[in-house]
């Protein structure tokens, strides 16, 4: 086997010494070489159906959802926050059902993190109350006193820019996210909405995303939409889009076999 | 340096500012009231600024001697001085948000200076920054010495390295005032995204272009793995970064790709960031000032053959060993765990290529810290392909993956490796650019030495201790069968190693700064007359068809 | 035609070329690489046939051992659930005081409890139940809906004011608007005389507040001020707070109410979880007050 492959050899080396006397010969080889791998790995995921489960009744991101998540990503949280709970069983454990493709199916980008400064956050919708968030990014050391995630005290001064909702919101249908017109032209008033449940403005973020919609006082202070408003109902819908991943727990599995059975 | 171009250059480097210059205003004007904006004036005094230098000596007499005759340095040597200056922005950012991790409230009460924001500017400002300074300017000086003729260009190798700084800035500014896509390694918006694309095609047609200049009839091992950088670089950006900006009127931007896809196409362009930015460049670094330095020949041509058709072809299957056990599927993460074993076989090959080359010069490595920078780092970089690998392996990774093992992995094969091995092509190449008879001081290079080596070990240590220790916390179950720690009882854990740690990167920076002091000093001391031949010459004839098989 | 040039040093051939002083050997691949190559993909074939591996169009090959990461997570969580089943069974089946009697139990319940506090609780009590403004102590003897273990049971499965349909509810009105805002610190005062905190204010305001308090929190917090398990509404003649008693805080409760949200942890964690947080609670607090 060793000999076969050393006489191979051979002749491949004789090309080769002809191929680096031509740059241009080389760059198309250098191009066709690492071309091969990123297109068996990544093309097939959007052909294989079952590379991202169904959810039909998985909701979008309201207006402010979003912009609480694009301020997430502003201020870095995923590069201390991992928003993917992997299939190990102490995983499960600690933060609930391991995450499914399709819930981060309207994340342009994904915010799965690489890094587990802080703890997973993929299950956080509900785990706290509005104010607990609210005083954690604050100041976390005031009620974690051993924490070392940086303070956000300046999010809960800060207004919310609501402007650029609908031209966000337009972006990501160009994107493929199912936004319709009436969530695109409306986006200013749903994010204003949502964080207002004493207004009519609230009934309309209902009515276009749903009965379950969060509509809240966010960050407990009625007079103004901030940049806090929008990050807590963001935090406060991680995991809720969809909640086809419980129904991946063991024991709802094994209860649903028996009951076939 | 605008003295050795001609009046018509200078015209047209005047003409290609007033563009950059049109392009900052209308930033400017446009992105009025957003980041973009401020990004807009940053271009704008960049186009400015420049215009001022050329216009400044616009009637300057013309050079007359025949410039085909010697090696276009200019750029080559702000190249250099600018890397030593990223180094300095990136490692003491690095420093600070590891002093950060350990003691949280080390920073200004302003939102900028938060760990989210500064981080990318450490991981930029280090990788892109210093690390591709030294590429672009370290790639230069290799190419016009191994084709023995000048550079293929007067303006476009100024345009490559000065609007590639441009690009730098605008993404390592824009992270601290927020502005950033958070796709790891690649967090710079659309327009500073579209930017690099045109700076990197004029880039490969440089290069390309030298390239059919040669007067070698072989074109040497290193240029092909610059080649190799430049061109699946390009790839890799350009896929990664396909982006639908939310208006035209600010900086951001909505991924193309969502989720999984999106996922594999980051870690995909994420793990060929390392494979052919901080690997494939500076192999090509390494196959030309270590055998320089050690003037001794490549242990091996045909190993080096196998080694870099294996990093090509292999490392771009590789990325998806960062999203094991995630809801990428399973046959994608088997293929990164095995392409990841069948790596390391090229990746020793060239590690030990750079090794066995060494055979006869051993002495020297004893005595001259230049090349034992070059060879601490051609061992470095096989212990980090080495624990790469036995990472990339599904059970061990559930294990290191989320935790401070990947950060020590990283500096093993940043610090370690691609640090190591530019600090010692730059104290190579220093002497020979600026026609110096060797370096200011040898102590201080013996200093940074063993600074860079104690901050990388220091580092290394402390990050497997750390990473092991909450990896392992995490997945303890007691003997009952529940979880035993929470999640908080290993953050407190980490205090000393991320102490430990912010020391060990302390050392590495004191370690660059006089390295930095040194090249300074050397700039300053006199002219050494006429070196060694260091000037384009024409070919040996003799050709010979195939080298004899042994 | 072929090279025979040779390096001195080591006697190989070079490839004749030289590139501004570099020269290469033309040495033979290392036999150990060979061997490597081998291993290294025969590992990798191994590895594609057993495993989920290989893409097509719209499938990819399940690999010979039929497994999946999914399938195997799954396989193991039932696993350990099937570890912990015995003594979790016991735990939801037997009484609080049972359980603290039975050695085994009470060890399971201190190796298991820190951890599970610690990833749910402490975030809003305190790392050691302690409380802090707007988290109540779970250490002291002060109960909102009682101390009895049922009465715990039950306010972690539904939560205060949480997004559970059998939610506690309990809600502190706001007085703005209802009080004037010198009624609201006189009442205020006599609050504060009713837990002892001396701040010497005169009869006649302290009978003002008095009425006032009758008149406007008596029918939650009671008469004599001891709170009102049924309501959530708590004993206001004790010293422990959840918001403060300085009188910028009761200032702030009163005028603008408070309704502390207090989350339903029914779906994250199963009746044994509760449980064992119920039993690692009251042994929480029985150790604070030996101290
Ligand atoms: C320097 C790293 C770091 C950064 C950056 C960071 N965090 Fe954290 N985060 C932590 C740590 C450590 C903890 C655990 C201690 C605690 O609860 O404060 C934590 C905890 C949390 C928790 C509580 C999670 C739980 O289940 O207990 C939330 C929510 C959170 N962070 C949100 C954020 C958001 C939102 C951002 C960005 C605006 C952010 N974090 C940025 C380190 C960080
Ligand atoms: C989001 C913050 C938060 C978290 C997390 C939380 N609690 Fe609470 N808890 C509260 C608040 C607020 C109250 C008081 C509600 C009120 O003011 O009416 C409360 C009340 C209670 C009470 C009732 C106290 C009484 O006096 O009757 C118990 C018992 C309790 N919590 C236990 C727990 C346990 C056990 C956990 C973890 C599984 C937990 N809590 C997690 C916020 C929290
Ligand atoms: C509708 C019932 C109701 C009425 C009327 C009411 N309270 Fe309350 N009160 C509550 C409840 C329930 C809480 C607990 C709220 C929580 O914990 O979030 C509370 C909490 C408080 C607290 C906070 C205790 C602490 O530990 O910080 C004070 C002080 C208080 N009430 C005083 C008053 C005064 C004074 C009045 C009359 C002016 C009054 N309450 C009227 C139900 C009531
Ligand atoms: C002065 C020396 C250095 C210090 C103190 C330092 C410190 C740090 C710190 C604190 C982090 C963040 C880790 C975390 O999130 O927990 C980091 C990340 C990183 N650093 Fe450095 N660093 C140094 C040098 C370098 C060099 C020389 C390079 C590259 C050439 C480099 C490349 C990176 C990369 C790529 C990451 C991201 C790692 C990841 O996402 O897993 N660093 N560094
Ligand atoms: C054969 C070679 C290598 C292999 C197989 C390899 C493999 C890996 C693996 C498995 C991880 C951890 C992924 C995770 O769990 O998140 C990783 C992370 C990383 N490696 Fe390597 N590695 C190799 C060489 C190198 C070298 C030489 C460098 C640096 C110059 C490097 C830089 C990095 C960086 C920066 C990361 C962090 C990525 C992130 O999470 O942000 N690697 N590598
Ligand atoms: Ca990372
Ligand atoms: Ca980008
Ligand atoms: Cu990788």
């Amino acid at each position: 086997m060793i000999r076969w492959l050393k006489k191979l050899y051979y002749p491949i080396q004789a090309g080769h010494y002809r191929l680096e006397r031509h740059s241009m010969g080389l760059a198309l080889g250098i191009v066709a070489a690492a071309s091969v791998g990123g297109l068996v790995e990544i093309a097939p995921l959007f052909t294989i159906d079952e590379t991202v489960e169904s959810a039909p009744e998985m909701r979008v991101y309201t207006p402010l959802e979003q912009a609480g998540r694009d301020i997430y990503v502003r201020e870095g949280c995923y590069l201390c926050h991992s928003q993917m709970i992997r299939t190990l069983a102490d995983e499960v454990d600690r933060y609930g059902p391991y995450s499914l493709a399709v819930e981060s199916q309207y994340d342009h980008p994904m915010l799965w993190g690489s890094k587990r400064t802080g703890p997973d956050l993929a299950r956080l919708g509900g785990k706290y109350s509005d104010d607990w968030h609210v005083a954690h990014l604050i100041d976390p050391r005031a009620v974690v006193p051993d924490s070392v995630m940086p303070h956000y005290a300046f999010l809960a001064d800060a207004q919310l820019e609501i402007a650029s909702l609908p031209a966000r919101l337009a972006a990501l249908r160009k994107v493929g996210v199912p936004y319709t017109d009436a969530m695109i032209e409306a986006a200013e008033q749903d994010a204003l909405g949502q964080a207002r449940p004493d207004t009519d403005r609230a009934d309309a973020v209902m009515e276009r995303y749903g009965e379950d919609t969060q509509v809240r006082n966010f960050d407990g202070d009625s007079g103004r939409l901030t940049e806090m408003d929008a990050l807590v109902a963001y935090l406060q819908i991680l995991g809720r889009l969809t909640d086809v991943a419980h129904a991946t727990d063991p024991a709802t599995i094994k209860a649903g076999l028996e009951a076939a059975q | 340096m605008v003295a050795k171009l001609t009046f018509v250059e200078r015209q047209i480097a005047l003409l290609i500012l007033g563009i950059i210059t049109i392009l900052g205003l209308v930033m400017a004007s446009l992105g009025a009231g957003d980041a973009l904006g401020v990004h807009g004036f940053i271009v704008l005094f960049a186009g400015l600024g420049l215009i001022f230098a050329v216009g400044g000596s616009l009637y300057a007499p013309e050079p007359i001697e025949d410039r085909s005759r010697e090696y276009y340095d200019d750029p080559i040597k702000i190249g250099i001085v600018l890397a030593m200056i990223w180094a300095m922005i990136g490692m003491g950012v690095g420093d600070w948000v590891a002093w950060m991790l350990a003691f949280p409230d080390l920073r200004f009460d302003a939102a900028w200076s938060s760990f989210g924001r500064l981080r990318p500017v450490h991981t930029t400002g280090i990788i892109f920054g210093f690390g591709g300074n030294a590429l672009i300017a370290t790639s230069m000086h290799v190419m016009q010495r191994t084709s023995r003729a000048r550079l293929a260009g007067q303006i476009s190798p100024w345009f490559v390295l000065l609007g590639y700084n441009l690009f730098v800035i605008l993404a390592t500014t824009g992270y601290v005032m927020g502005v950033t896509q958070s796709k790891e390694y690649a967090e710079a918006e659309w327009y500073a995204d579209i930017w690099l694309v045109v700076v990197w095609v004029v880039y490969f047609v440089l290069y390309i272009r030298t390239l059919a200049r040669r007067n070698e009839p072989h074109i040497y091992v290193a240029n092909w793995y610059y080649l190799a950088f430049i061109l699946v670089v390009a790839m890799l950006h350009i896929v990664n970064n396909l982006a639908v900006p939310a208006s035209f009127t600010a900086a951001k931007s909505y991924s193309l790709f969502s989720g999984v896809q999106d996922a594999m196409t980051q870690w995909w362009y994420g793990h060929n960031a390392v494979a052919f930015f901080l690997t494939a460049g500076f192999l090509g670094m390494l196959y030309y000032y270590l055998p320089k330095r050690a003037q001794r020949p490549i242990y091996s041509y045909r190993l080096s053959i196998l080694s870099f058709w294996g990093i090509v072809f292999f490392y771009i299957w590789v990325g998806s060993h960062h999203l094991h056990y995630t809801a990428l599927p399973h046959w994608v993460q088997t293929l990164g765990v095995t392409f990841s074993v069948m790596l390391l076989v090229p990746s020793w090959a060239s590690a030990g290529n750079a090794l066995m080359t060494l055979n006869g010069a051993w002495h020297k490595v004893r005595d001259d810290a230049t090349l034992r920078f070059m060879f601490v780092a051609a061992v470095f970089y096989g212990l980090s392909t080495f624990e790469g690998s036995f990472m990339a392996i599904r059970p061990v990774n559930s294990l290191s993956h989320y935790t401070d093992w990947t950060v020590g992995h990283v500096h093993a094969g940043s610090m370690g490796w691609v640090a190591l091995i530019t600090f010692g092509a730059i104290y190579a190449a220093v002497p020979l650019i600026w026609r110096r008879d060797d370096m200011y001081s040898w102590r201080l290079v013996e200093w940074h030495f063993w600074l860079a080596l104690a901050g990388t070990v220091i580092y290394i240590f402390a990050m497997w201790n750390s990473g092991i220790v909450q990896g392992l916390m995490w997945r303890t179950y007691n003997d009952v069968g529940t979880l035993q720690y929470s999640f908080m009882d290993t953050v407190v854990a980490m205090h000393p190693y991320y102490i430990a740690r912010a020391i060990g990167g302390l050392l590495f920076l004191i370690g660059a700064v006089i390295g930095f002091y040194n090249i300074l000093m050397t700039i300053r001391a006199a002219r050494s007359e006429d070196r060694l031949l260091d000037h384009p010459t024409d070919s040996e004839a003799c050709e010979p068809a195939v080298p004899v098989a042994e | 035609m072929t090279v025979n040039k040779r390096d001195p040093l080591t006697g190989h051939h070079t490839t004749g070329h030289e590139w501004d002083g570099i020269t290469e050997l033309n040495t033979r691949v290392p036999l150990t690489i060979w061997w490597f190559i081998l291993v290294s993909h025969l590992y990798a074939l191994i590895a594609w046939v057993l495993l989920p591996a290989w893409p097509g169009i719209t499938d990819y090959t399940k690999g010979i051992l039929g497994v999946d990461q999914r399938q195997q997570v799954e396989r193991q969580v039932a696993m350990m659930r099937e570890l912990r089943a015995d003594w979790r069974d016991q735990m939801v089946a037997l009484p609080v005081d049972e359980i603290r009697a039975n050695p085994a139990l009470a060890a399971i319940i201190a190796g298991t409890g820190p951890a599970l506090y610690g990833d749910n609780c402490a975030a809003c009590h305190g790392p050691s139940g302690q409380g802090g403004p707007g988290y109540p102590s779970l250490v002291d003897e002060a109960w909102l809906w009682g101390g009895d273990p049922d009465a715990i049971m039950e306010t972690l499965r539904v939560g205060i004011n949480a997004d559970h349909p059998e939610t506690r509810f309990a809600q502190m009105p706001a007085f703005d608007g209802v009080l004037e805002r010198n009624q609201i610190r006189t009442v205020a005062l006599y609050v504060q005389s009713l837990s002892g905190i001396e701040t010497n204010p005169d009869p006649d305001q302290l009978a003002a507040g008095k009425e006032l308090f009758m008149d406007n929190c008596a029918s939650c917090h009671g008469e004599d001020a001891t709170g009102n398990t049924d309501l959530g509404a708590p004993n206001l003649t004790d010293d422990s707070w959840i918001y403060g008693g300085d009188s910028s805080s009761l200032f702030a409760t009163i005028l603008h109410g408070r309704a502390g949200w207090m989350p339903s942890w029914e779906a994250r964690l199963d009746e044994a979880d509760r449980k064992i947080l119920t039993v690692y609670l009251m042994d929480l607090k029985d150790r604070e007050s030996v101290q």
